[in-house]
């Protein structure tokens, strides 16, 4: 066998740029050989390890599937430009960092899926791989390619590249597959694959079609009556007894966000209506403060890091968050640790808070309001207002804060010139209130904006996108509102917008259409300087489709989604409630209050919540 | 408690960057659990420094890290350190140093570097150092904050000739603005590509004209003397 090791490490890593990102001998990284494992998996980040190594999941999977003796987790990111270069020119194939095996030599590559614009370089990696891109051309010999994580929500585009995916929480499901492919490591691929159609979360897409009659979408129905004709998502039922990795790799170089991130919780029950996050990864499930400040002292006297960050979708919805705040923002600050909170609803912010975590070293705010006016929040159930937002800058203020972010979205259904008014009106007012609290000098109010991208299992999910004709005018007419004084303005990049919405609610008519553009050269698009648009419309126009009408389709509320043999616990009957319930304006209250009926608990099986839902009620107030 | 840290810097690490390698550190102390002191201010930083920067891809016998800590600690302390160092880097020895003494980045006036030439870089590279040493002056262009600038790197090359083993070995002055650096006199020996089969073997002070490494000088309150019963390269 050839030895990547020392062709790697003597020839290549001493010609690229960052090259300890390549090491792969990071403190906590875990090496083990192959002779003694059963099984080995590559968990596979599609963006720049500064990127990857970022992102909590990563590290959880890798901690779980490592503790195993007879599993084998390693990582591999898509390479830096120069390294790609070097690997295509010299035929070196796509290595894991730990070990610089090739990944046609794992048994499993998991891919995240994490946001759209990283799916061509799925492609990008496969090929560098030199495994099939296609899951109808790899043989026993290939690696079974899996993917993950929200985008596996609505998996379709991608669903020619995958052997399977895995719906909801993968610690649950991951484990449970692995089991399965180290017991059975000799059968047939379509063998395995039957297999592991039967745990709860796997979705095998050669094993369902999407139907079609004259050209129209009728649905993705399962193959034989072998399968099931909806995939449920798997849950961690219990968050508190899950195992949680204290053993975080600790890179050498800067990355993204280089901090040890504690997950005070999973799930939200705010119910925002352009929100993805908060639909797939209900229902909400805590950690005991205990729990947590044990894993904290865990973490840091294992990695050594100094900044721990509590991270949940909405940090302030925690029970006992001021409690562990106190409590671990103390301990932490005798170890020279600082506390974040960067998920903070500015109506959970408070000026003490804010001095609390900011104990150490001091960062940036960011409030997010969503959109300019009550209506329009009110549409979107973001259930905040000016009076919050108000009071949160002027407590950040008072607290020696001279600048926040505001980030809004642009384009969210129903919006009108009045809310984009509003953004401008709100951001004045932003000033106003750093004078009136006495600040000195020019505050920094920086109206930071995104273009709306409608996703699967939202109740927006019907709506299509705003055209990147209005995209222009809305940005140009906050660009004239939002001036001087104090104010700056960050206008969002339509161009990526488009092709999010493309991908996000796209069928599988989308594979042609990304294999062509990865072919072109598209990959890191999330990265300014390789994302091209022109690349993307010529490959959507190539396949017969128009990235435009793709993006800004919208469906009618009985047309079979792409989506729709994937539950994800919630069901659809309860976001076309909340979708009708938003252009009627009304608000839906945070469902801690009173459960709406989503259908998460009957997902559940907890018999004794199942009496708390009001279905009924909730159907009488459409 | 004030510390002069000496520690090797190996092949696995060669690529870490000045500041990758402060970080390790600082990550590696937390881990050990040892309480460093922080600087006062805005953004508290460890009182910790390096002795001097490595080229990235270069490997080193003889790095120094000048450390203050909080308290005084124990052989315990300094082994539970060692432990959690990533492999590729390890501690050689540590002694404490009074807290007067000036930093030893300030101190240190040369370092001695090795590269291992093949057959046909031995005898180009010895004509080389022939014409290099002959030189009156040897001026290099350097990129500095504002612009370039020339600067003479003959009276900063003490020693350059190639051993026995058949190894290029180099003593240049080094510390502040006042060093040649390794890269500059590869260029002028043609040796462009050696940057990274770089080895540096030594570190030195100077204590009227001896030169002493940071391990074996003597130290009294903020003097720092020659310590006769060590190692001492005569200039």
């Amino acid at each position: 066998m050839k030895d990547y090791r020392s062709i790697f490490w003597d020839t290549i890593l001493p010609r690229v740029q960052k090259p300890t990102r390549y090491s792969g001998n990071e403190i906590n990284a875990v090496h083990k050989s192959h002779q003694t494992t059963l099984v080995k998996i590559a968990l596979a980040f599609p963006d720049l390890y500064e990127i990857g190594m970022s992102h909590l999941g990563l590290k959880i999977l890798y901690h779980i599937v490592n503790q195993n003796e007879s599993w084998a987790a390693e990582r591999v990111f898509m390479p830096d430009a120069d390294l790609e270069k070097i690997m295509r020119d010299e035929s070196f194939p796509l290595c894991s960092l730990e070990t610089v095996t090739p990944l046609h030599d794992f048994d499993l590559v998991g891919f995240t899926l994490q946001y759209e614009l990283s799916y061509a370089t799925i492609i990008q990696m496969l090929d560098l791989s030199g495994i099939p891109l296609y899951q109808a051309d790899r043989g026993d010999r290939d690696p079974l390619i899996v993917g993950g994580g929200p985008g596996a929500y609505n998996p379709e585009p991608l669903a020619d590249f995958f052997d399977f995916f895995i719906i909801g929480d993968a610690e649950e499901t991951l484990p449970q597959v692995l089991q399965i492919l180290a017991a059975e490591a000799h059968i047939s691929r379509e063998d395995k694959l039957r297999r592991l159609a039967g745990v709860t979360g796997v979705y095998v897409p050669s094993f369902y079609r999407d139907t079609y009659d004259d050209g129209r979408y009728m649905g993705t129905r399962p193959v034989s009556e072998d399968f099931p004709p909806q995939v449920r998502r798997a849950v961690v039922a219990d968050l508190e007894t899950a195992d949680y990795p204290t053993d975080f790799i600790v890179p050498y170089g800067g990355i993204v966000h280089d901090r040890l991130v504690l997950e005070l919780f999973r799930g939200c029950t705010r119910g925002c209506r352009f929100c993805q996050a908060g639909i797939i990864y209900r229902p909400v499930r805590e950690r005991s403060p205990e729990t947590l400040q044990k894993l904290a002292k865990k973490m840091v006297s294992s990695t050594g890091y100094e900044e721990i960050a509590l991270s949940s979708l909405s940090s302030g919805d925690y029970g006992a968050l001021d409690q562990l705040v106190e409590e671990l923002g103390r301990e932490m600050a005798a170890l020279g640790v600082s506390l974040s909170l960067p998920s903070l609803r500015l109506d959970s912010f408070s000026g003490e808070l804010a001095q609390q975590v900011q104990r150490v070293r001091k960062s940036g705010l960011t409030f997010a309001p969503e959109a300019g006016t009550q209506r329009l929040r009110d549409v979107i159930n973001k259930n905040i207002t000016e009076e919050d937002l108000l009071k949160a800058a002027s407590d950040a203020f008072s607290a020696g804060w001279t600048g926040v972010k505001l980030y809004f979205m642009l384009g969210l259904p129903t919006e009108t010139d009045e809310d984009l008014h509003g953004i401008a009106d709100l951001a004045r007012k932003v000033v106003k209130v750093y004078r009136q609290a006495g600040g000195k000098g020019r505050p920094r109010v920086t109206v930071s904006t995104s273009v709306f991208v409608p996703k699967a299992h939202t109740p927006f999910q019907w709506v299509g996108q705003i055209t990147e004709d209005e995209m222009m005018r809305r940005t140009q007419l906050l660009k004239n509102e939002i001036r001087g004084g104090g104010l700056q303005f960050s206008w969002p990049d339509a161009k990526t917008s488009i092709l999010e919405s493309a991908l996000a609610r796209g069928g599988r008519r989308l594979a042609p259409v990304i294999a062509r553009a990865a072919a072109l050269g598209a990959k890191l698009d999330g990265w300014g300087e390789h994302f091209s648009f022109e690349r993307w419309r010529q490959a959507f126009t190539e396949s017969g489709l128009d990235i435009k009408e793709c993006a800004s389709m919208g469906f009618g509320e009985d047309d079979p989604l792409p989506w729709d043999h994937l539950d994800s616990g919630v069901t659809k009957r309860f976001l076309l409630r909340e979708f009708k319930r938003s252009l009627d304006g009304k608000v839906t209250n945070d469902c801690r209050e009173n459960c709406l009926g989503c259908g998460m608990a009957v997902l559940l099986e907890r018999e004794e919540k199942k009496g708390d839902c009001h279905h009924e009620s909730m159907d009488s107030l459409c | 408690m004030r510390v002069w840290i000496h520690f090797v810097k190996d092949a696995p690490l060669r690529f870490l960057s000045h500041l990758d390698l402060m970080r390790t550190w600082q990550r590696a102390i937390r881990r050990a659990g040892l309480p460093v002191s922080y600087s006062a201010g805005f953004n508290p930083h460890p009182k910790m420094s390096f002795a001097s920067a490595l080229p990235v891809g270069a490997i080193s016998d003889e790095e120094y890290l000048d450390i203050q800590f909080s308290e005084s600690l124990s052989d315990t302390e300094f082994t539970r350190l060692r432990e959690t160092l990533p492999k590729g880097m390890t501690i050689v020895s540590w002694r404490p140093v009074p807290p007067e003494t000036p930093p030893l980045m300030s101190l240190v006036f040369a370092s001695a570097w090795r590269l291992p030439l093949s057959q046909d870089e031995q005898s180009a590279a010895a004509e080389h150092i022939r014409l290099l040493l002959a030189a009156e002056t040897l001026p290099v262009l350097r990129q500095g904050k504002k612009g370039e600038k020339t600067v003479d790197i003959r009276p900063l090359l003490l020693r350059l000739e190639i051993t026995a083993a058949g190894e290029l070995s180099m003593l240049l002055r080094s510390g502040g603005d006042g060093g040649a650096k390794p890269r500059e006199v590869l260029h002028l020996l043609h040796l462009e590509h050696g940057e990274l089969r770089l080895r540096k073997t030594g570190l030195y002070l100077n204590v009227g004209n001896c030169l002493q490494s940071p391990t074996d000088v003597g130290l009294k309150e903020k003097e720092v003397l020659i310590d006769a019963e060590k190692n001492c390269y005569q200039l």
